[in-house]
């Protein structure tokens, strides 16, 4: 059949084909990279340790942008993942630095684990002194356990609203298991005096990674994977129509951006050198969120910029502001939601795109009607009693059913 | 005659205590453009989520191409060959009119088929073809959200001829369109049952004059009369059925 000629008929078909990584992406990464790698060169060791922080921290933040920007699943307790990378690093070293540095008593066993009447270390944990065990487990076991949370939240077709609830409350259980179980996780006081990788060297190494981790998540989200995660974020009712199994997207989604924050957790505590249970906490998951909100959750760069934005900013304001910090982000994000729900970069990509398409469409007599709101046109409708909703930013325009 | 593909024995929906559909006995034929009439209320949408597997059916069996997929998942009926429209027009909305389509493409339902499956010239050449028979290739960049309500009943169409499947399912796809975009779409439904087996729900009866060979009227969840169009309109039943709402009156 052929169908062209018989139909409703109308404009021929124009279609611009956007490269995987376009020239001034790679120019502009390449950039960032060089600048962050050659500051430990002429910058302060003070700047660069926040450096290497916050690349660790985009990364976590990059994870959340994933699952809730690309894919529409809001994780309150995506820092389940980020600690539990953390902590086997963090365990890990800190095994092999107590093996060869015996503490004041005498004994060979982490200072923690001695001050709490274990006279060795438990057989499940000593392999974990090898460090190449330890990346093994950093890798496998938070994906397992996104597994598991992910085939009982998504298959029992539970999302949105009770979902992030779900999160959060898996988030608060693994902190008060780690604060319960001091003997084996430092407890309160977290994990810390280790050998740290805290160097220029090491520095590359977090550059390298968080380079392939955001190029993997451009191809994931810019392929056919991507495109069916979108769907699923915008309608997952009609996708479940279209033949797609929604469950398991949502799970294969989850799981990828778990091991994610794993590999950045994992980073993080070898380059700070210090590991608590404020890192697997709700805060750190809710943090994660208001960085990928600011710089653009459905976007692969919007969640380095906001994290460089939003953390950078805490660490040099909370200095003058530190009694009003927490106020400031939480105004911060009421800003974001409202006026500029795309964030910064995606904004900035929105207004391109309209941009483009309206002088491609105007060349050829047609008009371009995409709505785009203005901040200012945001204003107005917030007076005006008309904006979308929080629910509907938050969860999507589906993510309020149960 | 060819074969029921669609075949429904003493389908039973209860919701809360009121029964929907009452012991409904219903069969669709392989390549037939069926036209399922009735007032609100009659079960007709009802009828739709039970066969697409919206919901499960409280009693009662759904057999299609000879196979049982009474209370199946959507996605595992649509693997057999159903795909439905819904009555307010579904799709995704950030993504583009191109995207739409390419996505509804039949094949590739897998998470690991998504994965690692690289879209061909071929998949390319097909959505095309298909945006322009449904009038939206001008818009194959828009986002599905820009476009007007009409052009988002076709989008949806789109999309299910993507899908390719053995039979459709479309719930009023002309609500809210002006005359002459109704006439389009009956164009459309029209060269879409040249190919495939269709159930169509439609309220308008000059879309349904123009499409129906054969007509059953729901009725309180159940059949009060099948047949030819003008049997049907004939029928005394049918007739007190509408009065009230004057839906045959200038018929």
């Amino acid at each position: 059949m052929t169908t062209a000629s018989t139909g409703l008929g109308g404009a021929r078909l124009r279609l611009r084909r956007e490269p995987m990584f376009p020239l001034w992406s790679i120019a502009g990464v390449a950039a960032v990279v060089a600048i962050l790698a050659t500051y430990p060169l002429y910058g302060t060791e003070y700047v660069m340790n926040l450096l290497g922080m916050f690349v660790c921290f985009s990364i976590f933040a990059l994870s959340i942008s994933l699952i809730w920007g690309f894919a529409g699943i809001l994780s309150l307790g995506q820092a389940i993942y980020f600690g539990m990378g953390a902590y086997f690093i963090a365990l890990s070293l800190k095994l092999s630095y107590a093996a060869e540095n015996p503490t004041r008593y005498g004994g060979t066993i982490p200072d923690y684990m001695e001050w709490n009447g274990l006279e060795e270390v438990p057989t499940i944990m000593a392999p974990l002194m090898h460090l190449e065990v330890a990346i093994v487990c950093l890798l496998f076991f938070p994906t397992l356990l996104a597994f598991i949370f992910g085939v009982i939240t998504f298959k029992r077709h539970i999302y949105g609203v009770y979902c992030a609830v779900i999160t959060l409350a898996e988030a608060l259980i693994l902190q008060e298991f780690i604060i319960e179980y001091q003997a084996y996780t430092g407890g309160f006081n977290g994990i810390t005096d280790y050998e740290t990788y805290n160097n220029m060297y090491f520095l590359w190494i977090i550059l390298g990674v968080a380079v392939v981790l955001f190029g993997a998540t451009r191809l994931l989200t810019h392929s056919r994977i991507g495109t069916v995660l979108k769907s699923v974020r915008d309608n997952d009712v009609r996708a479940e129509f279209n033949g797609y199994e929604v469950a398991n997207y949502r799970i294969f989604v989850f799981c990828f951006a778990s091991m994610m924050a794993a590999v950045a957790g994992g980073l993080y505590a070898a380059w700070m050198g210090i590991v608590s249970h404020l890192d697997t906490g709700p805060i750190l998951s809710i943090e994660g969120v208001i960085w990928a909100a600011v710089g653009g959750r459905s976007t692969v760069i919007g969640p380095f910029v906001g994290t460089f934005l939003v953390k950078g900013a805490e660490f040099f304001l909370s200095q003058q502001l530190a009694w009003a910090w927490q106020l400031v982000m939480g105004l911060l994000f009421i800003f974001v939601v409202k006026f500029m729900p795309d964030g910064i970069i995606g904004t900035m990509g929105k207004s391109i795109a309209n941009r483009r398409m309206r002088s491609a469409y105007a060349e050829t007599g047609g008009a371009y009607g995409a709505e785009t709101l203005s901040i200012a046109d945001r204003l107005r409708a917030v007076f005006a009693g008309g904006n979308a909703s929080f629910m509907d930013y938050l969860f999507g325009r589906d993510g309020r059913r149960g | 005659m060819s074969e029921n593909i669609l075949e429904i024995t003493g389908l039973v929906t209860r919701v809360s205590g009121y029964t929907i559909l009452d012991d409904l006995h219903f069969s669709v034929q392989e390549n037939e453009l069926r036209v399922l009439l009735g007032p609100n209320g009659a079960g007709k949408t009802t009828l739709i989520d039970m066969i697409s597997g919206r919901y499960k059916p409280t009693g009662g069996k759904i057999h299609f191409r000879g196979r049982d997929i009474t209370g199946l998942p959507p996605h595992k009926i649509f693997k057999r060959g159903i795909c439905r429209k819904f009555q307010v027009p579904n799709m995704y909305e950030t993504l583009r009119v191109f995207d739409n389509v390419m996505i509804s493409l039949a094949g590739h339902r897998l998470v690991v088929q998504s994965l690692f499956h690289k879209h061909t010239a071929a998949d390319h050449e097909r959505v095309v073809e298909i945006l322009e028979f449904i009038g939206l290739a001008g818009k194959a960049e828009y986002p599905a959200d820009a476009l007007s309500h009409g052009e988002r009943q076709w989008l949806e169409m789109g999309m299910l001829i993507a899908a390719d499947p053995k039979m459709l399912l479309l719930d009023e796809p002309t609500t809210g369109m002006t005359e002459a975009d109704k006439q389009k779409t009956a164009g459309l439904i029209q060269r879409i049952a040249e190919r495939h087996t269709v159930l169509l729900v439609e309220h308008d009866m000059h879309v349904v004059r123009r499409l129906a060979r054969y007509v059953t009227v729901l009725h309180q969840g159940n059949i009060l009369a099948e047949g030819s169009l003008e049997d049907v309109v004939a029928n005394e039943q049918v007739r007190q059925v509408y009065l009230g709402q004057g839906k045959f009156g200038g018929a």
